[in-house]
């Protein structure tokens, strides 16, 4: 089977532990929540096709990294070949929503001369009783930094769709305008006219041969 | 050693696991090795002690606890006794003893496996400190300079035993780190069944971390004609999933 896909675009999902990356991408891909999830160690990789508009499809490739300090120095190497990252803090933990700074720090130094496209996520809206961030300061910081914020819970399903679906249509429309482009040696954005053979876990699949150029 | 002469009673003759004691039992070489072996366990059970008391940042990064085998009844919050107590002391302690390791995650799920098995807090905490000190070293240190090389490694002698396996991930750009980090980390943990994995470990306390990546080359040779059926990226991440999901238990031997 072939699945027919515009683009495919590599993204990095980032922030400190137990903010919930692994949930967030789970219930992306997988359309499920699990109460309690393992620490990641090190990378773990998830795909799933989104439709931006009728039509036209964008293969994800979507790395899940560990959140303590110390994988750093395996995840770093990823960040170079993304083209777009979901920043995650804990609404209801203050110090993850203080590291988003580093965070940005951090990848800034690894991905040059490439740059990603961060959008900044305060995840657990569910918790709102716990909440220790306010969604304007957040705001205030994502504009600070020129990302978007979003709020979202894997648990009750809340903007998880569109928080990935937002990122994907961004970069795509700098990829139409020509800022972002694919080049040689980086796989942050892949163009689909090479037909592929789907990955198994993905939902939309299309049988027919259709020529996208 | 007059004692050991009328010491043939039935009590000297049962040895602490019930098993009877052969007639040329060498007690002076036993009473030797045990007075000195003494002296050991007292100085680890008194280096325990104090490692229970002290308390420092280590506590903070702890957030694993109930993220450690929740399927398990007995890591259960509402379990009784609640091992996740027993790992948290097992844990606190280590970082107190190797405050340049401290907390790796991935540790976590080490620990757990130990306390499943001894039963035994310090006890647990003794083969922790054999593994992370002695036989993985750097693996869990704030820069995994062991965990890296020996991954790298572990690419070499796939270049070298299974060739064709080396030249699909490269073609594709795989980095091993990707598929292999949590064989490494976690010591085949939730990779492979645990009757497997207990065996695994005998093997790698007894000869060392060489056993690592007898295992990787073994599970990666097993399943090269599954793996070789891959022609992308994401379809290799998802066969190197496949292969340890369980289905090979009993295998290893």
């Amino acid at each position: 089977m072939e699945a027919i896909w515009l683009y495919q675009f590599r993204l990095i999902v980032i922030g400190d532990s137990t903010v919930g990356k692994s949930c967030l991408i789970r219930r992306f891909t997988e359309g499920r929540f699990a109460q309690i999830s393992d620490p990641t160690v090190g990378v773990d990789f998830f795909s799933r096709l989104v439709e931006i508009e009728p039509g036209k499809r964008i293969k994800l490739q979507i790395w899940d990294t560990a959140g303590q300090e110390r994988f750093r120095s395996i995840t770093r190497a990823y960040y170079r070949n993304s083209v777009g990252g979901l920043l995650l803090f804990d609404i209801t933990n203050r110090r993850s929503f203080q590291n988003v700074h580093e965070w940005l720090e951090e990848t800034k130094v690894h991905v040059q001369p490439y740059q990603i496209v961060f959008v900044l996520v305060g995840h657990k809206c569910d918790l709102d009783t716990q909440r220790q961030v306010t969604r304007h300061e957040a705001e205030k910081l994502a504009a600070a930094y020129g990302m978007k914020y979003i709020e979202t819970s894997a648990r009750d399903a809340i903007n998880v769709e569109k928080a990935f679906t937002d990122l994907t249509r961004d970069i795509y429309e700098l990829v139409k305008r020509g800022e972002i482009s694919i080049q040689e040696g980086w796989e942050g954005v892949k163009s689909g006219f090479v037909p592929n053979v789907v990955h198994s876990s993905e939902e939309v699949v299309k049988s027919d041969r259709r020529c996208l150029c | 050693m007059a004692g050991l002469e009328d010491g043939r009673e039935w009590a000297y003759r049962v040895d602490p696991y019930g098993f009877e004691r052969p007639d040329d039992f060498d007690y002076a070489s036993y009473e030797a090795f045990f007075s000195r072996y003494l002296v050991v366990l007292t100085r680890r059970a008194i280096k325990w002690s104090k490692l229970l008391k002290g308390k420092n940042s280590i506590q903070k990064s702890l957030k694993d606890m109930n993220r450690t085998f929740p399927d398990n009844v007995k890591f259960r919050r509402t379990a009784d006794p609640c091992l996740q107590q027993t790992l948290y002391n097992v844990l606190v302690a280590y970082g107190h003893h190797n405050k340049a390791v401290g907390y790796c995650q991935g540790m976590n799920f080490i620990a757990g496996y130990l306390i499943l098995i001894t039963k035994n807090e310090e006890e647990s905490f003794w083969l922790l400190d054999a593994l992370i000190g002695r036989i993985l070293p750097d693996y869990y240190s704030p820069a995994m300079v062991g965990l890296k090389t020996d991954q790298e490694v572990l690419g070499e002698l796939v270049k070298m035993k299974v060739p064709a396996v080396a030249e699909l991930m490269e073609r594709h750009g795989v980095m091993w780190t990707l598929v292999v980090s949590r064989w490494f980390i976690c010591l085949f943990i939730d990779i492979l069944p645990v009757e497997t994995v207990l065996r695994i470990w005998d093997c790698l306390f007894y000869e060392g971390s060489k056993i690592i990546f007898r295992v990787a080359l073994t599970l990666i040779k097993q399943h090269q004609a599954f793996i070789l059926e891959a022609t992308n990226f994401p379809d290799i991440c998802d066969k190197f999933k496949q292969i340890t999901k369980g289905v090979m238990g009993g295998q290893l031997d």
